[in-house]
């Protein structure tokens, strides 16, 4: 059987001593986490690992003795070392010896309680694997996704030794605390973090973070406690605050927020990357607002913005008319039905002349709105993003109106020709069967189904121009706005810690272990080093996303197609109940 | 191989049952097979002046649209006015209206329990919508060429003839749909008259020969048949007249059209039974004939 006795690389050129590790018997692993020095009271290391066990809960054993001397180790020390399997009985016992000076290692395994009926010495072959106790001390192990063959806990074998081998690494850190050069009455040998006095500023913001925080939690507790005050749950505020991503935004933010500074400490690895995901996302998002701040407020930019803003929407408002004009003559030489058209051009260029008067009744103020506006940058870019957002919808209204009457006239005449199209043809739609069922109609209602089914057939073709026309306009300004509320998305759900992190530390994030063959010869135990393999980005973004808003509607792309075509309402109304004929 | 089988059919007798073990293939047959055979046993004896007599009502319709296409004709050019032809339609309208009571001296309404006031409302239903709605039909089709609507109407004229329904037990007919069709073609032909009271007298017409007069038809054959030949000759002839008025060639090739399906094809009807040849015996499949419906419900 192998036996794969995982070392840290650190241990590799300490003195002699006790190797103290954990046993994993499923693996037939032994992960070496320490060596203890001579001269050692046995009692005391006894009491030692017992302490370590306790805090850590991984089961703390004597694996064996490490033995590094200049020469072969002399016959009595060799007879000691085997001595010292007695005061710490464990099976299989490890006896690691490395030649000073030199790279020879030998490696050997005994087992004290070897069956006697077998009545031979079980000689293991044992595979020594070098790791850096440091990187997957902090690292955390990303199990590949699991298969879809594979059940829940069923997970390749070699993942799950792996996977324990992290785990008691990560689980001992108790044991790494101790000084190496604390004059104790055990001395031991592992890593150890080099300048904790340099990190003296960490402690500082440690200490400093609970009052922080606590004080931030009251702040925001009260925030939130406003918002949900009863004014805002009115009719009208209530229906305005649901429309607005404004509103949206914020909300989500102050969620944010909450959970940040919650005063509860994070209880595993993965909440406690989410709360730093979230605080540099904020931290980010309050930094670009503020320069877009100081960029908008300096040299009378808001000025000159809100100069451009009425001309712009009067160039708009000109067009409107203009391709109203082109759609009430004969577009592209289509066939029009000339009454309807006229009184659908009259209707839109009324509207529009409503659209203009609004505008410049509007002109006056604009400059001090948008400089009013302009100040909620220093929430952050998203918020200003947002409220860019709602400008533009509100900016675009007569577009919005009149996609939304073009799409009601146009989804009433489709459901009317397929139902008198069903009048037609002698059938009707079943509703308590769910299906289209023969019917004999009375002679009237043939008379009046078919002479309307004629005129809205005829009708069909003006009213479906207005209506393309109008969605494309529509389907422009949505388009706008989807790519302002994906930049919004991006910075909200960006794990951007855990980027950096990926970036900087690439340890720190491990998709699994790859191992180098440091040697390989006959008669010497095989060596290789363990390295850790960096989550691709990827994964990281998938992984550590944080969750979005999740305040529009998500259409795929064919019931999409299928709602254009029927002319129900896309974005920004959700879906009515199920339709029933 | 042959051998063992045949020795075998003296001993035991070949059974048309499945459920016993016989020495003999699944496939095989004794002799008496085609003794069952049977042919023609549900050929029809036809009477040639009866199936000429059915035939008629295939001639009222084609007479019903040749009239309709006529007197569109007239109001198009002109020749014709709205309110004579709105007069005479309603007169007529009248005088088949007491007449259709008058024919089974009123079984037929008892039985279907329509009252006079339905039938009041129902025309004036017509009538106000038509009229409602005829500026619509006159503005409907301007923007979209002269030949389309021609088109649409054949097509749609053709298609009231097809799935009309002559009293055959298929599957294609559907009066439902055939009358629709008759109205939409006229609607479509209407909407190309110079006025909106043409189209409103056109539709108004196009209700009455495509609605009204076949329910007429159908009661006057099934109740007084002598009359019943009488109106369908009075009605040919008056079509021929109006499309010899507008097209002699016309004229000729539909006198010709309705002389070979009232004449010439029940004569090759029946000429074409003789050559009938049906085979039926043990092999047809299975046919339910017990009424079935009795478990469906």
């Amino acid at each position: 059987m192998l036996l794969k006795a995982f070392f840290p690389t650190c241990c590799s050129s300490v003195d002699s001593g006790l190797l103290v590790g954990r046993w994993v018997p499923e693996q037939s692993s032994a992960v070496v986490l320490a060596v203890l020095h001579f001269p050692f009271i046995p009692a005391q290391v006894k009491e030692l690992l017992v302490q370590v066990q306790r805090a850590s809960r991984v089961g703390m054993a004597v694996l064996g003795t490490w033995c590094h001397s200049q020469q072969e180790p002399e016959e009595p020390l060799g007879h000691f070392l085997e001595g010292l399997g007695t005061i710490f009985p464990h099976d299989p016992w490890l006896q690691l010896c490395r030649e000073r000076g030199s790279k020879s290692w030998s490696c050997k395994v005994s087992c004290q309680q070897a069956p006697a009926a077998l009545g031979v010495p079980c000689e293991d072959q044992v595979m020594l694997i070098f790791y850096d106790q440091r990187k997957v001390l902090l690292s955390r192990l990303h199990p590949s996704a699991v298969l879809p063959d594979h059940q829940a806990g069923d997970a390749p074998a070699s993942t799950r030794g792996l996977a324990a081998v992290f785990d008691t690494v990560a689980r001992s850190k108790e044991l790494f605390r101790s000084n190496q050069f604390n004059e104790g009455p055990v001395r031991l040998s592992h890593w150890q973090s080099e300048g904790v006095e340099a990190s003296i500023l960490v402690e500082l913001a440690k200490w400093a973070s609970g009052p922080v925080c606590l004080l931030l939690a009251c702040l925001l507790s009260l925030v939130s406690a406003a918002s949900t005050c009863r004014v805002f749950r009115l009719w009208p505020l209530s229906f305005i605050g649901s429309k607005l991503s404004t509103c949206e935004q914020l909300r989500h933010r102050l969620e944010h927020l909450t959970l940040v500074f919650s005063t509860q400490k994070a209880e595993s690895p993965a909440q406690l990357m989410r709360k730093a995901n979230m605080l540099v996302s904020v931290l980010l998002d309050v930094a670009l607002g503020l320069s877009l701040l100081s960029w908008l407020h300096g040299k009378n930019r808001i000025g000159q913005l809100a100069d451009a803003l009425v001309p712009v929407a009067d160039h708009v408002a000109k067009e409107l008319q203009h391709l109203l004009q082109w759609l009430m003559g004969a577009p592209a030489g289509l066939k029009m039905n000339r009454a309807l058209d006229q009184v659908l051009g009259r209707f839109f260029l009324y509207h529009i002349h409503l659209w203009i008067s609004y505008i410049h009744l509007m002109s006056p103020f604009i400059e001090c709105i948008l400089w009013h506006v302009g100040l909620s940058a220093c929430l952050g870019l998203t918020v200003a993003l947002s409220i860019l957002s709602d400008i533009i919808a509100l900016l675009t209204f007569h577009i919005y109106c009149f996609y939304v009457y073009g799409a009601r006239l146009y989804c009433l005449k489709i459901y009317g020709l397929s139902s008198l199209w069903r009048l037609f043809r002698g059938k009707k739609w079943n509703v308590l069967r769910q299906r289209v069922d023969s019917c004999s109609y009375d002679l009237d209602q043939l008379f009046i189904g078919t002479l309307l089914f004629t005129i809205l057939l005829f009708l069909l073709p003006t009213t479906a121009l207005y209506y393309l026309v109008f969605t494309l306009l529509r389907l422009l300004v949505v388009t706008v706005q989807g790519l302002i509320h994906l930049l919004v998305e991006l910075i909200n759900s960006l794990p951007l810690y855990s980027l950096g992190l990926r970036l900087c530390r690439p340890y720190r994030l491990a998709a699994g272990v790859k191992f180098c063959i440091l040697e390989h010869e006959a008669g010497r135990p095989l060596r290789l080093l363990m390295q850790i393999n960096p989550l691709p980005y990827t994964r990281v973004v998938h992984t550590y996303r944080l969750p979005s808003c999740g305040c529009h509607p998500k259409h795929s792309w064919g019931s999409l197609c299928r709602k254009l075509f029927f002319g129900e309402l896309i974005y920004p109304w959700r879906q009515r109940g199920d339709k029933q004929d | 191989m042959c051998a063992q089988p045949v020795t075998d059919t003296k001993e035991a007798k070949w059974q048309k049952v499945l459920y016993e073990r016989q020495p003999f293939p699944d496939n095989y047959v004794d002799r008496r097979f085609l003794e069952e055979l049977r042919k023609n046993i549900y050929a029809r004896k036809y009477q040639y002046w009866a199936v000429v007599f059915e035939s008629s009502v295939v001639i009222q319709q084609l007479c019903s649209v040749c009239v309709f296409v006529v007197i569109w004709w007239y109001m198009d050019e002109g020749l014709l006015a709205p309110h004579w032809l709105f007069g005479t339609g309603l007169a007529s309208s009248l005088i088949g209206y007491v007449l259709f009571d008058l024919i089974d001296r009123g079984e037929g309404r008892k039985k279907s329990g329509r009252t006079r006031w339905a039938d009041l409302k129902s025309a004036l239903v017509f009538i106000t919508f038509t009229y409602g709605f005829s500026p619509v039909l006159k503005t409907l089709t301007e923007s979209v060429s002269t030949d389309t609507i021609y088109a649409m109407s054949v097509f749609m004229l053709l298609g009231h003839l097809i799935f009309f329904d002559y009293g055959a037990n298929a599957a294609i007919v559907s009066s439902t749909l055939s009358l629709n069709m008759a109205i939409f073609a006229s609607v479509c032909l209407a909407s190309r008259l110079p006025r909106s009271l043409h189209a409103f007298v056109m539709v108004t017409f196009a209700i009455q020969i495509f609605a009204l007069w076949p329910m007429l038809q159908k009661k006057l054959k099934a109740c007084t048949p002598r009359s019943y030949v009488g109106v369908t000759l009075l009605f040919a002839f008056s079509a021929l007249g109006g499309l010899l008025s507008i097209s002699a060639v016309g004229a000729i090739l539909f006198a010709l059209l309705l002389v070979s399906i009232s004449c010439l094809c029940p004569f090759y009807l029946i000429r074409l039974q003789l050559f009938k040849e049906n085979i039926h015996g043990p092999w047809d499949e299975a046919e339910i004939k017990e009424d079935l419906s009795r478990f469906l419900s």
